[in-house]
């Protein structure tokens, strides 16, 4: 047999595409430059050195096979062994995956599967992000401290006014909504509100009751008519 | 008297006895600079197919690997990151300078624990038999003057259910494409050679060398009657490159 490419085979026999071993070879370099970045961090991949993981783009059926090691992550298209752990997904369910700050919801929804040992896929998550890089560091590698450290106070100071200035906007947007264009109503009257309708819900249910009672009685002809 | 049985080194025939010797002076030379003349010659593509054969070879944590011809360890770097410190990975070469190149470099990138380091002749292994789980030699049979010695040899040291893999230069699929490559082997490679390691002669050899070297379909009935099976072979780059791949079962 003789195969041009990579032997790809996925596990539902969806038409294979193999990625370009260059790509493959760019992205490990990537990856493993992003996770040298952060030396404590990348001991998070310790617990999973040397497993096969295995991640399967639905639609592309295309695989990606990331093993850890203590020199760096090493990363594949189809590799020819059965993976520890197997993560399938369609391209996005993938990405919402990896951004989602509670996994257990993607997982949940079953846009993402995960076959094999779970605790793996776990802990791969977990060391990703738990990866934290201190980029004014790198950066002062390449400027120099004098100069990274005030592109880092200018970011910072630009991140805290962000913020102010978003929190601010949020608080006259709520204040012109709520109480001088009377379009929305305010927290408590909207507690009030929901207060009202639960007692409300409340109130006819117990009527409903009582008039299945006084049904059920007049129907046998021996109510009392007593409330319940 | 009986005339003495030779072999071929390039285009030459040599006496058996002697090709060890020349390929060995060919490493020698080339030894310093081996790296930096793969990725000339290669363009860096040599990364890549070696990057191939490691998923190939589906080696798992725990495994035994056993590396020939090991050169300066780019192989058996990739598998002693993925057997983990249960796994074993012995890199081996005939050549001291290449071998002592290879683990000079692997210590300094950090690599020890797992590895280690035997200087073998691939048609003599010193291991016991069905003790590693894979055996690769990349860039290496070629080199061999017993090809067929070396592929017994692979199968003799595997363990029931273990792969060999065969990584080397090959025979180019398209006629058009085969023309294009001998006249950058046999033009542009000597004078690359001459260049960078002062030695056009050696890399003439290794031109030489790869024509001289069973085609696909030979190098897979050879592991066929070495008593490989379910084999088969993947060429990259258009046949420059073939991966021959075969289950001891």
């Amino acid at each position: 047999m003789t195969s041009d490419g990579q032997a790809t085979q996925t596990s539902e026999g969806g038409v294979p595409f193999a990625l370009p071993l260059s790509l493959l070879a760019a992205l490990e370099g990537v990856l493993n430059r992003y996770i040298a970045l952060d030396p404590e961090g990348a001991r998070g991949f310790e617990p999973i050195y040397g497993r096969i993981i295995c991640v399967e783009i639905e639609g592309l059926g295309a695989r990606l096979t990331l093993i850890p090691g203590p020199d760096r992550v090493q990363v594949f298209g189809a590799y020819d062994a059965t993976p520890d752990c197997l993560i399938r997904g369609t391209p996005l369910a993938l990405a919402r995956l990896g951004m989602a700050e509670r996994k257990d919801q993607a997982l949940s929804t079953g846009a993402v599967r995960i076959e094999g040992d779970t605790a793996i896929a776990q802990a791969l998550s977990d060391a990703m992000a738990g990866l934290a890089v201190d980029w004014e560091e790198q950066l002062s590698r390449v400027l120099g401290d004098p100069i990274a450290n005030q592109i880092g106070r200018g970011l910072r100071a630009a991140g805290e006014w962000g913020e102010r200035t978003s929190q601010t906007l949020k608080a006259n947007l709520k204040e012109y909504l709520e109480e001088e264009g009377r379009l929305l109503p305010s927290r408590a009257e909207l507690d009030d509100f929901l207060q009202a309708v639960d007692h409300l819900r409340d109130d006819v249910e117990r009527l409903a009751a009582r008039v299945a009672q006084l049904a059920r009685a007049a129907e046998t002809g021996t109510g009392h008519g007593d409330a319940p | 008297m009986s005339e003495r049985e030779t072999t071929h080194f390039g285009y030459q025939q040599v006496p058996v006895e002697e090709k060890a010797g020349r390929v060995r002076e060919v490493f020698d030379s080339v030894a310093s600079r081996y790296d930096l003349m793969n990725d000339l010659m290669s363009l860096g593509i040599h990364r890549l197919w070696k990057r191939h054969a490691v998923a190939l070879a589906g080696v798992r944590r725990g495994q035994r690997v056993l590396d020939l011809a090991a050169g300066t360890g780019d192989l058996a770097e990739r598998f002693s990151g993925i057997v983990g410190s249960q796994g074993q990975v012995v890199m081996s070469d005939i050549n001291a300078a290449m071998l002592s190149r290879g683990r000079e470099r692997l210590t300094n990138l950090g690599r020890v624990g797992n590895l280690q380091y035997a200087l073998a002749n691939a048609e003599r292994l010193p291991f016991v038999s069905e003790h590693f789980d894979c055996v690769t030699i990349g860039f290496g049979l070629r080199n061999v003057t017993h090809k067929e010695w070396a592929i017994q040899e692979m199968f003799r040291v595997l363990r029931p259910g273990g792969r060999a893999l065969i990584l080397e230069f090959s025979h180019p699929t398209s006629k058009a494409f085969s023309r294009v490559y001998d006249l950058y082997s046999f033009n542009v490679l000597p004078v690359l050679g001459r260049m960078v390691t002062n030695d056009a002669e050696s890399y003439r050899y290794l031109a030489e060398s790869i024509r001289m070297h069973p085609d696909q379909e030979t190098l897979r009935g050879m592991m066929e009657s070495a008593g490989f099976e379910r084999c088969d072979y993947f060429n990259l780059t258009g046949g420059v490159v073939a991966i021959h791949r075969g289950y001891k079962l």
